[in-house]
């Protein structure tokens, strides 16, 4: 229940958080201010472990056993938090001030059902009676667009899909009417194009009910699309803060500035115009340095200058609100060209080296294992995949959750069996050969750079011993000492001392822990390199440093890559052909340009339009998904697409319900699999339209 | 002499305790100054709990080593006239006094309950050790393959599982039992493990480089046969390694009712371990299945199964108790705890003191067991 008052709704002013651990204290965050008005939605951007996450926990006064405030307030509507006592804090929580977190699951109670969890929300708060809060919980449900609301609030939360949850968690924080929404990266954990529609649905619910919200997000083009102001966060710290406009387009703080320079935007190309890396890693909280913590890793650092003092947060003058940390924003000139930017030849794609001809591969799941019961269901994980790779190429697969990339990518290793159709590699068949039966030389040969960098290594065995595993199994090197300096040479090629073959995999970042594992899947002289969503959970700031490392050893090595990802602004940026999936199916296959121009299969549309982009000068049409992906046990009949397609109607009778579509191909190896006529394919508008400066 | 009053008992038992006390102050004062540098065992120093339980278990395990030094007399020494005589009685030659008194055939508790420690401490960790040996060799396959294996496995575990552990026992040292050989050829399967499990572990890691594998592998399979045959079929061929009849059946059946429970735990762990991607990063380069459980799976389990290791100890040894109550196994006149206890039983109402020496040993054993496996799990989430 929000009481009526016109002051700012959140007043953070120099905020300290520390945690304290059996060693020292471990500040988090130090001198942060911020101040959210009325119905604004303040972003908070930054790369993990800056302290965003703590901020609102600081604000939800929820720092657990070892957090402590250690100086500064923090006042909603005029209190100070701090000085709050336990039972007054309970009042605010869930009904003045909500939180929506990254795991929807985590937030729901597994055993309860939906209906009641909602209508628990009012009437703990307002002591409302159970019909009036079941009215309302139908209301909210109403309002976050979930279809059939009746059956929803009767459900379960496991009978809702990822989308479905937190659509739930925003209705559940909406149901006392907060004043103050706290969003934590609550779209991390959900695909692109259920992203979308939670973002149109957040945006359209703080106009509606006139909620201020915090926004935490790693990713600039989310905050770009939700928020009024941001507030840019690096180690513990506030850099820079202002509107969106003067963020994004007159940044006045060096580690903004990289931080856009780091991110794939349209424009940006791996040959002609490289993205830029921020050097150096991101300081441990007890490793910070002397004044400026961005110093060492800044261009325009100035020795006995930025590390001399404390640097304070200075108005810009002229912009609405607009401070940034650094003591040199105004000498800097912020317009200047990159310096030596390297650009580099294009690589010139060899001969095929991987060919796919129709390849299936269904899955048999059995109703009840030990009594053989129930009846056997097929998942058709990957239905008619043909296409070809051809050496020094990059091919990216693009598709969400469930779409078969990682079956595929399990076919081509031999983890599994094709169920049929076939695989060449270098025209030899590999369908039929699972790895135990594969050649040393094939194994070396294809190999994979995982996702998830802090699963990728053995926490128990040191980096250097990982890396001499792999030339063992590969018969590299004839002697211990040999594949030791083998292994030190590989170090060399991703960029990392070679002090780190002793460390542990848990003194190592999340970044260069992926360099190992590029290092260790390139240690038998890999040809073919499947990149499952490499640097998808990876800082963006680091992103750029990895992919450009994987595009230098490509070059270097003539290495095909197939890189998996759903994030388009990558795939852009790095691709030379394009394949995008759609529950098994390949729906679209062209050139990047073919891929990312109209006409596109209306998936590939959506799509596009899903991805936010950091970008002010970039036009987007939006095309929101309804619904969500279908099971693959149990796919609609004829197009797969066609549950939430928006051109349907456009096909004459009900060819997409019955009737499989065709490959058709368009231009010159560009092939859709659509039931749309040439006609229709031509008055496609692009989605993403880049504005004239 | 004089009757001991109790604070001269309690001064005289602290002082023959002396071997003990300075091998803990030693452990501590060096595990304390370097325990930043000694993983997780040195995080325990940091939990009262912890550092408590440990304390416990060490005084245990010291007084088993220091046995001799510590036990005043031979543990079956009968001295005329000290039948059932109160804690602090002198001996009737005036040479001593029995500290803790004396039980019904006259023989010293003291010294009874301290050579008593020898014999839990040496029977409780081994067997548990060969337990764990079973449980992992088993588990791994069963959570990593999955399929019909597993259901096979699991069913069997749940079939020991299911069986009475009393009523087991009495079967497994039945002398009709016995006769057919049942404990024996049980005892040969089971002691088969620890040499099955150290080949595969060293062959999966070492068949790329052959000429160590097999020096490695030689090894391990010579000194493990020359054990297993000592101790599983008592025919050592050098008469060294030998174990009694007796106590190597309670022994398997201790391994035998323990190994189904270590089983299901290394299968859950292998279950929710092998989905990630270091375990798939070593598929991918074609690594051998024994590999990713044994090297890949295995070392990042441990956590759980050290502190299952503690607790299982503990069990063991109130098993090993349990057993000795009811006279099983152990030969009769043995000192360990839970025989004692059961001897001094029948008295118990006149002279408690017999079994309640014994009973407040095993009972701290357990207890500090216990509080150190806490103290491990407790630290080992903390960061």
């Amino acid at each position: 229940m929000s009481t009526p008052y016109d002051g700012p709704i959140l007043e953070i002013s120099n905020l300290s958080i520390s945690f304290f651990t059996r060693l020292r204290e471990i500040p988090a965050v130090m001198d942060f201010s911020c101040t959210v008005m009325p119905g604004e939605a303040m972003g908070l951007v930054g790369e993990s472990g800056c302290g965003k996450s703590t901020v609102a926990l600081g604000v939800m006064q929820d720092l657990g056993v070892n957090g402590r405030v250690v100086g500064g307030t923090i006042k909603f509507k005029g209190r100070d938090l701090n000085t709050m006592s336990q039972e007054e804090l309970r009042k605010i929580r869930g009904s003045e001030i909500a939180m929506i977190y990254q795991e929807p699951m985590a937030s729901l109670n597994p055993a309860m059902k939906i209906g009641k969890q909602l209508m628990e929300v009012p009437m703990i708060h307002e002591g409302t009676s159970e019909s009036e809060a079941y009215k309302l919980a139908l209301q909210v449900v109403t309002d976050v667009k979930l279809p059939d609301p009746d059956r929803i609030l009767k459900a379960y939360p496991h009978q809702l899909s990822g989308g479905q949850q937190q659509r739930i968690v925003i209705a559940m924080a909406l149901m006392s009417k907060p004043s103050l929404l706290i969003l934590d990266e609550p779209t991390t954990a959900l695909d692109v194009t259920v992203e979308a529609g939670i973002v149109e649905l957040v945006k359209d619910l703080g106009k509606k009910y006139g909620t201020s919200m915090l926004f935490i997000s790693h990713n600039l083009g989310l905050i770009l699309e939700t928020c009024d102001r941001l507030c840019v966060m690096y180690s513990g710290e506030a850099v820079e803060t202002g509107s969106i406009h003067d963020v994004f387009d007159v940044m006045q703080h060096p580690y903004t500035q990289a931080l856009f320079r780091s991110i794939p935007l349209p424009g940006a190309d791996k040959n002609a115009s490289p993205l830029v890396a921020i050097p150096g890693n991101f300081p441990l909280p007890h490793e910070r340095p002397p004044g400026c913590n961005f110093g060492p890793r800044c261009d325009y650092f100035e020795k006995g200058r930025c590390d001399a003092q404390e640097i304070p947060m200075l108005s810009v003058p002229g912009n609405d609100r607009h401070q940034t940390r650094c003591i040199k924003f105004q000498e800097i000139d912020w317009h200047a060209p990159l310096k030596a930017k390297k650009t580099f030849e294009k690589a010139k794609p060899g001969k095929v080296v991987l060919k796919m001809e129709n390849l299936k591969k269904y899955y048999e799941v059995s109703g009840g294992s030990m009594f053989g019961g129930g009846d056997a269901k097929v998942v058709k994980a990957n239905e008619t995949l043909s296409f070809e790779a051809r050496e020094s190429e990059t091919l990216a697969i693009v598709g969400e959750s469930g779409c078969g990339k990682s079956t595929f990518a399990k076919v081509l290793m031999g983890l599994e069996t094709a169920t049929s159709g076939k695989i060449l590699l270098y025209g030899q068949d590999i369908q039929d050969t699972p790895i135990e039966q594969r050649s040393t030389e094939t194994v070396s040969g294809v190999q994979m750079v995982f996702q998830n960098p802090f699963d990728t290594l053995n926490p128990s065995s040191t980096v250097g011993r990982q890396i001499i595993r792999a030339l063992e199994i590969f018969g590299e090197g004839n002697s211990d000492a040999e594949r030791k300096e083998r292994m030190l040479e590989l170090l060399d090629l991703v960029k990392l001392p070679r002090e780190f073959a002793d460390r542990m995999p848990r003194q190592l970042s999340g970044g260069q822990k992926q360099r190992v594992g590029i290092a260790r899947a390139f240690s038998g002289g890999a040809k073919i390199v499947i990149a499952d969503e490499p640097v998808s959970a990876l800082d963006v700031s680091v992103q750029a440093a990895v992919t450009d490392l994987l595009m230098e050893i490509q070059r270097k090595n003539k290495t095909t890559l197939l890189f998996i990802s759903h994030d388009l602004s990558i795939v852009r940026y790095l691709a030379d052909r394009v394949m995008v999936m759609y529950l098994g199916h390949v729906v679209e296959l062209g050139t990047t340009d073919q891929v990312f121009s109209p006409p596109y299969h209306p998936y590939t549309e959506a799509l596009l339009s899903a991805v936010p982009i950091a970008d002010t000068r970039v036009k987007k049409k939006r095309i929101v998904l309804e619904g969500d992906i279908p099971s693959a046990m149990n796919p609609p009949p004829g197009c797969p697409f066609q549950t939430r397609c928006r051109w349907k109607s456009q096909v004459p009778g009900d060819l997409c319900e019955t009737v499989m579509p065709p490959m058709v191909t368009l231009d010159s190896g560009h092939q859709v699999k659509c039931h749309l006529s040439a006609e229709q394919f031509a008055s496609m508008e692009p989605v993403i339209e880049i504005a004239a400066e | 002499m004089e009757e001991l009053s109790w604070g001269s008992i309690i001064a005289r038992v602290f002082v023959q305790f002396w071997p003990v006390w300075i091998g803990m102050i030693v452990v501590f004062a060096v595990s304390i100054k370097f325990k930043r540098r000694l993983g997780l065992y040195g995080k325990m120093f940091d939990s009262t709990i912890g550092m408590v339980g440990f304390a416990i278990v060490l005084f245990w395990f010291f007084t088993a080593i220091f046995a001799n030094q510590i036990a005043m007399y031979d543990p079956l020494q009968i001295s005329s006239g000290m039948k059932n005589k109160v804690p602090g009685s002198p001996l009737a030659d005036g040479t001593g006094y029995y500290l803790l008194g004396g039980d019904s055939l006259s023989r010293d508790v003291f010294s009874r309950m301290v050579m008593g420690a020898r014999e839990v401490l040496i029977i409780a960790p081994a067997a548990t050790l060969f337990a764990f040996m079973v449980g992992i060799t088993l588990g791994l396959p069963a959570g990593y393959f999955g399929g019909k294996l597993d259901t096979f496995l699991s069913f069997l575990a749940n079939l020991v599982l299911a069986f009475p552990v009393i009523l087991l026992f009495y079967l497994l040292v039945t002398p009709e039992i016995v006769e057919t050989g049942i404990p024996k050829y049980l005892a040969a399967v089971l002691f088969l493990f620890p040499i099955i499990f150290l080949t595969i572990l060293l062959n999966s890691r070492f068949f790329v480089q052959p000429k160590k594998r097999n020096i490695y592998l030689a090894i391990t399979i010579v000194v493990g046969f020359w054990i297993y045959l000592g101790l599983a079929w008592n025919a050592d061929p050098l008469n060294i390694i030998s174990m009694q009849p007796n106590i190597l059946i309670v022994f398997v059946s201790v391994v035998f009712v323990n190994s189904p429970t270590v089983f299901r735990i290394v299968r859950g762990l292998t279950l929710d371990i092998k989905t990630r991607d270091y375990v798939a990063a070593g598929q991918t380069r074609g690594e051998g299945p024994w590999y990713i459980m044994l090297w890949e799976i295995l070392p990042n389990a441990r956590g759980p199964l050290i502190v299952d290791f503690c607790l299982r100890i503990g069990y063991t040894t109130i098993l090993l108790g349990t057993l000795g109550f009811f006279g099983l196994g152990v030969s009769p006149d043995s000192p360990d705890w839970g025989s004692t206890i059961n001897e001094g039983r029948r008295l118990l109402s006149i002279y408690p003191h017999p079994a309640l020496v014994p009973a407040i040993a095993l009972m701290s054993l357990v207890l500090g067991l216990n509080l150190l496996a806490d103290g491990l799990r407790e630290e080992s989430l903390r960061d």
